[in-house]
């Protein structure tokens, strides 16, 4: 009886420290998700400016951009996960994976719905996760990127809001312009990238095993398949500050275990398992008992155990990530990804210089999917080859490449399409069109037709004027490969395609001749007729 | 009041009654205008030409030579007018029509009693060109939104398709439901250099109305082109050729500094869209027998190419 009410004042009780921290998560987390949301569907602007802020400290984008193309903002993105892991724990879990945030999200939504699940403990699973872990960063490291680009929770976040989240809000921003138009009311169309249907499953399947597995079970994804998490769990072994759960105190409730998402409580042997613990803390605020307490790792209760061996496996690790962090090269990391790349492989985007670049520092999250403004850019499946999964590609049957437009290089956050000037861009040729003259309705048919010509934006299609029927003809140095003329084709299959480049090259320069000089002056005396 | 003023009664009597039987049988006949703005077809010109003077000063002149506004919009109609907006380009281009004829055009059919006009076209999307886009760098949208007109941006789900009478290559087409519905349709069109056609004038501009565009790159342009006017001719065309994009058309290069521009500074306005393309031709300094879809259209009865058999009104400003 003494024992309840105990309970029940302890979670009323507000103010309290583990109350505080609990909202400082709920704020950060929020904040950090918000932002997500509008760095994925807030418009082109909105991208670019937080593209620059949210995803350097993302651990996935932070290394990989830290190794590849060294910033300083991704390099102090990146420490700085590595120090509040160090000192704090898993805490980027809880405060700044997106996708932590979004499965905290469902939870809480399917409590209000009169689910509550009761946590429980589970053995760690190490021996998967740090599989998976040591898979993906020996694939990484060798240029292979599908696991990573599979299991990385920012990639991953990003693929639910462009396949799923960006779609749905320009169907029904689509389906409001329509119910507006006979009030008078006209708005402009937006567009949305075509998402293949592998990808589109693959993606599905993936969120709708993470959100059952989140609620049912807490943070099983986590602590299993995801590499941020291991890692970040392998450090927080060694973090300073810690949660201990001193064995005096405890009463032995279980409440505490009831609420652990990462289910790493065992009140039994009054251990908490650090590598696991997101950091939500939950627990804290739950026992009555004040017997849990985050605190400098020195004075940690004797009841944690300490294992040489897994002290051996944690320095181990370091030091085969250390060693590979030395032998890390061009040539001695593209090995695997040169033997599994594509021989056919799509055009890239203009930014990313070559094919092999491209594909093994990509991690798909699809931001310059949802940033394109023509969406040109769609998520491919194995277009590259095993090497590049879900990579996105330049896809000119359903659009073409703006000419005046530099945004996905803007907002990448890999450094995979880099960030080119829009005159470097207008001068990137990405790829070659080819014209068929066998296909070609105005060599077949000997009609105007000069489809090609019209949009074509750098004067690579000219036409030769043969009995007043226009000719075209493709100057390839000035052609960029934008796809402009095979989005225009009207033949089936299109009279001209654009063939990819696998290193990009440089085009010339168009130079238009300078208008005459009269050409500003009425030319006619009079009418001419 | 003298006795001559007064009227009999029997004078009174008959001269009522016939009055009344006047405007009973003109009622019934459902022609009031018969009497009151009679369409004298000698007294309106076949083609008006405004030449040296601003866009919407030269639009204001051919109107009034033409007769007036009220020949072609009366009170309580809704207009459409279609200019070229199909690229992201600036006026000073010369890739899409002149804002302030624009909006010239508007004032002047609201000021005729339209109840709504309507400014839109389809834009070639190909060229950075959504319609956002070449809306706003074309000053167009700002234009006609300042003589309250209602732009409307193009999408896919607003076209009807219609079937074309005599139509040789062109059989059906899906035309824009505005262009259907209006009561009025005035074409607007920038006169300009074409890769694929020579020239783009009123004719070539009736592409932004249709959605298959692309079948009539397929099977000819010429005779789709020419083909479509067999279906619905524009009540009126207002050519705009003040500032006239010379070569590398249709798009023209997105830096106006390097478009080869004439100000040629005229404005052509005519209800035959084949002789105001003749006549654009010439102005450009080409012959309307070369152009394609003009020569076509003419054998086809769309209209007359031959300028000399025209009554032609023209006005150097």
């Amino acid at each position: 009886m003494k024992k309840k009410e105990i309970i029940s004042r302890s979670i009323r009780r507000s103010g309290h420290p583990a109350a505080r921290l609990i909202t400082l998560r709920q704020v950060i987390s929020g904040i950090v998700f918000i932002g997500f949301v509008l760095l994925f569907l807030g418009g082109e602007k909105l991208s670019v400016f937080l593209a620059a802020i949210l995803p350097p400290f993302q651990l996935m984008p932070a290394l990989i951009r830290s190794i590849t193309q060294p910033a300083a903002l991704f390099i102090a993105g990146l420490m700085f996960i590595i120090l509040i892991t160090l000192i704090f724990g898993r805490v980027y879990c809880s405060f700044l994976c997106p996708l932590g945030t979004l499965q905290d999200i469902v939870t809480v939504l399917a409590r209000r719905t009169g689910r509550k699940p009761a946590y429980a403990f589970s053995r760690p699973q190490n021996i998967l996760r740090y599989t998976v872990l040591a898979l993906t960063v020996a694939a990484l490291f060798t240029g292979i990127l599908w696991l990573a680009n599979l299991l990385d929770p920012y990639s991953f976040t990003g693929r639910i809001f462009s396949h799923f989240f960006q779609p749905l809000l320009v169907w029904s921003y689509n389906l409001g312009i329509i119910l507006l138009r006979p009030l008078n009311i006209f708005l402009y169309p937006k567009q949305t990238a075509s998402i293949p249907l592998p990808d589109m499953a693959i993606a599905a399947f993936f969120l709708l095993t993470i959100l059952y597995l989140s609620v049912k079970y807490g943070r099983l994804y986590c602590n299993t398949l995801c590499p941020a998490g291991a890692f970040l769990g392998l450090l927080s072994h060694v973090s300073i500050f810690r949660l201990a759960l001193s064995k005096e105190r405890c009463s032995k409730c279980n409440r505490c275990e009831s609420v652990c998402k990462a289910g790493c409580i065992n009140p039994q042997t009054a251990s908490i398992d650090m590598s696991r613990c997101v950091g939500c803390c939950n627990c804290l605020d739950a026992c009555s008992m004040s017997a849990i307490n985050y605190r400098l790792a020195w004075r940690r209760t004797k009841s944690t155990s300490w294992s040489p061996a897994r002290r051996g496996f944690i320095f181990g690790s370091f030091a085969v990530a250390g060693t590979l962090l030395a032998v890390f090269h061009r040539d001695i990391r593209n090995v695997a990804g040169i033997v599994l790349a594509s021989s056919d492989p799509p055009v890239t985007p203009p930014g990313s210089l070559n094919v092999e670049r491209f594909s093994q520092t990509c991690t798909a999250c699809c931001l310059c999917v949802t940033a394109c403004p023509t969406s040109v850019l769609t998520p491919s499946f194995l277009d590259y080859g095993p090497v590049g999964l879900l990579q996105p590609k330049m896809n000119y049957e359903k659009s073409y490449c703006d000419y005046e437009c530099n945004v996905c290089g803007k907002v990448c956050p890999t450094g995979a399409i880099s960030r080119i000037t829009l005159a470097d861009k207008k001068l990137t040729q990405i790829g070659e069109a080819k014209l068929r003259k066998d296909i070609c309705v105005v060599y077949v048919n000997h009609n105007n037709c000069g489809a090609c010509g019209e949009v074509c934006p750098t004067h690579a299609i000219r036409f030769t004027d043969r009995e007043n029927i226009l000719y075209p003809e493709i100057d390839k140095q000035y052609c960029i490969g934008c796809g402009a003329c095979q989005l225009a084709c009207p033949t089936t299959p299109r009279s001209i395609v654009v063939h990819p480049h696998p290193v990009h090259k440089k085009a010339d320069k168009y130079i238009a001749p300078k208008p005459t000089a009269d050409s500003k002056k009425p030319s006619d005396k009079d009418f001419p007729f | 009041m003298t006795t001559s003023d007064k009227f009999s009664r029997r004078e009174v009597l008959s001269k009522g009654l016939t009055l009344g039987l006047m405007a009973g049988g003109i009622l019934i006949l459902g022609k009031p205008d018969f009497l009151i703005a009679r369409d004298r077809p000698s007294a309106i010109p076949d083609l008006v030409a405004v030449r040296n003077g601003e866009p919407d000063v030269m639009f204001k002149k051919a109107v009034e030579l033409m007769g007036g506004m009220n020949l072609f919009v009366r009170k309580g109609q809704t207009v459409a007018v279609k200019p070229n907006i199909g690229f992201p380009r600036v006026p000073e281009v010369g890739a899409t029509t002149n804002p302030l004829l624009v909006k010239s055009i508007v004032e002047s059919c609201y000021a005729a009693g339209a109840k709504r006009v309507y400014v839109f076209d389809n834009v070639v999307t190909a060229t950075s060109g959504n319609t956002r886009n070449c809306y706003r760098l074309s000053g167009i949208e700002q234009a006609a939104k300042a003589a309250h007109g209602i732009v409307v941006p193009m999408d896919d789900f607003s076209y009807r398709k219609v079937t074309i009478p005599g139509g040789k290559t062109l059989k059906t087409v899906e035309v824009h439901k505005l262009i259907l519905d209006s009561d009025v349709f005035i074409n607007v069109p920038v006169l300009k250099h074409h890769s694929s056609t020579h020239l783009s004038i009123a004719m070539k501009n009736l592409m932004g109305i249709v959605k298959n565009r692309m079948e009539y790159h397929l099977t000819g342009l010429d005779q789709c082109i020419a083909d479509f006017c067999l279906y619905r001719k524009p009540d009126l065309n207002v050519v705009d050729a003040y500032r006239v994009l010379m070569s590398n058309g249709p798009a023209g290069p997105s830096n106006p500094q390097y478009a080869n521009v004439q100000m040629k500074k005229t404005l052509l306005m005519s209800k035959d869209i084949v002789a105001v393309d003749a006549a654009a031709a010439k102005i450009f300094g080409k012959e309307p027998e070369d152009i394609g879809y003009i020569q076509i259209a003419h054998r086809q009865k769309t209209g007359n190419m031959n300028l000399k058999e025209l009554k032609i009104v023209t006005f150097t400003m």
